[in-house]
């Protein structure tokens, strides 16, 4: 493969045999727990125990987390600059007129509303991304289609999820065989080159979509896909893990609704 | 003889605006034949190869299936594909699920097995590719090999008759190929009637129990490996090679060596051909080295370790998934992987001792081979199978 995808990580991560249920509760709650928290602790406690999770039970690379962690971080980052000086209130550290319609200033309300905001995304990133990196997606087949989720719907989602990865794997060397003989040396070169390779995959795609049908033809395909195998037991330590950290973040959002920064 | 299972009559196939395809082919397939479709690119192989689970409907001439003729409605399609399983010559064409279970779950569900029963169907065809544990990984995850392996497993978890192998081992390393055309063997002893399209003559032909070799839509030649690979004028027009033990034997032939009568096919059989050749006594030891056979389904696991340590130097092969997947999981070094009752009677012949692990369906086939060779050299190996 060309790059390392995020469900490939999946696949192989540390909590793969960990019931899918219990992580997606763990993930969700996690969000949901740092959108109902009106101080900055909670979310700041959901992130750092959410990425340590990750790093040390999932066994992710801590070197591809922070990766994928530093666009949104950047991302939050100038919002939240954005917050802080144009966002007023009454006890104003430093503030700059450069015009009559313009103030920019930074006040005490508006350090800790940006804060609270900043490690609201931090949190929920970190949540989000720890149901990403390990719940791949054959596991969430299974919980979608508990969830009373049409079986039309449900199947051609699982041939999309299929065929996904074989455009890819199509994209990834019509792409090389490209540059292998210098495709995309100028920009000029780089417009033809990309347009014959939107061709190239469409044509190659329509095939093997074609070569999908007859597949399913030569094995008796009769309207019916595939059932789908279980997820994992639900383990007494990962249940007890889960509910404990749900329960003591409930808790410090409780305790700390009042704290803030400055 | 046995029954025939599939048959051919004056088949024709032209394709919409294309050149004829398929021009005139019969022939009969019986039950339990190994057989290989041998021929350049653009014969006619997979268009002909298509025809024998109705993908492709001939232009005229009947196919036969267990002596019916195929019919082409919707009904009678499922029913034939269900005992044709096809292997599509990519398995990334034929693997259609997110997941490996999936996947081999499609046929069974499809045929209206009740979940229990797709369950051990899917558990069943998994252990004999030997990817046992493989049910929740998505295919793109997959070598090769192991793509092969589950496309395999989809077609014998509906249990079909006769097997159809577009190009089984393309692609494939050769210890890949190997283990492939061994699971073919495997499945052939089980009672599968078996087709392989290919170019590899040199695994077709000891494999085959008869070779049809196909040129330009038409049957050029259809015998047993030794006649239909022995013809260099065919070999040449079918743009092939000609084996190179048969290639051997028949340089020694012209060289003016009295030959038996049997061509080689394998490396035993060419040995044999030498000693006959060069008028040497065969046996250059006294007495043959023992070939120790353990039934890895049925023999206590644990007197095999004792067994080893009590006999260093013993050269050991593994034949079928499952005897392999046991070396593999008690660490034991195999050498020899494919063609291993042959290489140990080779060992024996000098006179050192060697050890089979297998199942158990494939345990007579040792001493069948072994008395075949004693009846054509004379020299008796002792086959000890150990409890």
């Amino acid at each position: 493969m060309y790059e390392e995808l995020l469900e490939d990580i999946a696949q192989t991560n540390g909590l793969r045999e960990v019931n899918t249920y219990l992580k997606l509760v763990a993930g969700l709650g996690a969000i949901l727990l740092c959108l109902l928290s009106t101080s900055f602790i909670a979310p700041l406690f959901i992130a750092v125990l959410l990425s340590g999770a990750i790093i040390l039970l999932a066994r992710v690379d801590a070197r591809t987390y922070a990766e994928l962690f530093i666009v949104p971080f950047w991302f939050a980052a100038m919002s939240v600059l954005v917050i802080i000086l144009l966002s007023g209130g009454s006890e104003v550290y430093w503030s700059w007129n450069p015009f009559s319609w313009l103030s920019i200033s930074i006040s005490r309300e508006s350090l800790n509303e940006g804060i609270f905001v900043f490690c609201r995304v931090i949190g929920g990133m970190s949540a989000l991304i720890f149901i990403a990196l390990t719940t791949p997606m054959t596991d969430l087949f299974i919980v979608m289609r508990r969830c009373r989720i049409p079986d039309a719907v449900l199947d051609l989602t699982m041939m999309i999820y299929r065929t996904i990865f074989m455009i890819m794997h199509l994209l990834v060397q019509t792409y090389q065989a490209q540059v292998m003989r210098l495709g995309y040396s100028s920009f000029r070169e780089s417009i033809v080159s990309f347009s014959t390779l939107c061709g190239s995959v469409f044509i190659a795609s329509w095939d093997a979509g074609e070569d999908l049908v007859r597949a399913m033809d030569t094995r008796c395909y009769a309207g019916k896909f595939a059932l789908l195998g279980e997820t994992g037991p639900v383990n007494c330590y990962s249940l007890a893990a889960v509910g404990l950290f749900l329960l003591v973040s409930s808790v410090i959002v409780i305790i700390t609704r009042n704290i803030v920064m400055i | 003889m046995s029954s025939i299972i599939l048959e051919a009559r004056e088949i024709r196939y032209r394709y919409p605006r294309g050149m004829e395809a398929v021009r005139g082919i019969s022939f009969h397939i019986r039950k339990g034949e190994k057989i290989a479709l041998v021929g350049p690119n653009g014969a006619g192989k997979s268009t002909l190869m298509l025809m024998f689970n109705g993908m492709i409907r001939p232009d005229s001439g009947i196919i036969l299936f267990d002596n019916e003729p195929v019919s082409y409605d919707k009904d009678s399609l499922r029913k034939l594909r269900k005992r044709v399983g096809f292997v599509l010559q990519n398995p990334d064409r034929q693997i259609i699920a997110p997941t490996v279970y999936q996947d081999v779950a499609f046929g069974p569900v499809n045929l209206g097995y009740s979940e229990s029963e797709v369950k051990s169907a899917v558990r069943e065809a998994l252990r004999y590719v030997g990817l046992e544990g493989f049910e929740r990984r998505p295919p793109h995850l997959l070598s090769g090999g192991e793509k092969k392996r589950v496309a395999i497993a989809g077609v014998l978890a509906m249990d079909p008759d006769l097997l159809v192998f577009d190009e089984p081992t393309s692609g494939l390393d050769p210890s890949g190929s190997e283990d492939i055309m061994e699971l073919l063997d495997e499945l052939n002893h089980q009672g599968k009637t078996i087709i392989i399209s290919t170019h590899d003559i040199e695994l077709a032909y000891p494999w085959a129990d008869r070779a049809i070799l196909l040129l330009e839509g038409r049957i050029l030649q259809e015998a047993i490996p030794d006649v239909a690979f022995g013809r260099p004028e065919y070999v040449r027009q079918a743009h092939l090679s000609m084996p190179i033990l048969l290639d051997i034997y028949f340089e020694l032939e012209k060289r003016g060596y009295s030959l038996p009568e049997r061509k080689p096919r394998t490396v035993l059989d060419m040995l044999q051909v030498i000693d006959v050749a060069f008028k040497k006594t065969p046996c250059c030891h006294a007495s043959p080295g023992t070939i120790s056979v353990f039934d890895v389904d049925s023999s206590p696991h644990d007197s095999l370790p004792g067994w080893l340590a009590s006999h260093p130097g013993v050269s050991i092969g593994a034949m079928g998934t499952r005897a392999k997947q046991h070396a593999s999981d008690n660490h034991i070094v195999l050498d020899f992987t494919y063609g291993v009752i042959d290489k140990c009677i080779l060992r024996a012949i000098i006179g050192e001792s060697s050890l089979i692990l297998t199942s158990t369906g494939m345990v007579r086939r040792v001493e069948h081979r072994v008395l075949e060779f004693a009846t054509v050299s004379g020299i008796s190996v002792p086959v000890r199978l150990m409890d």
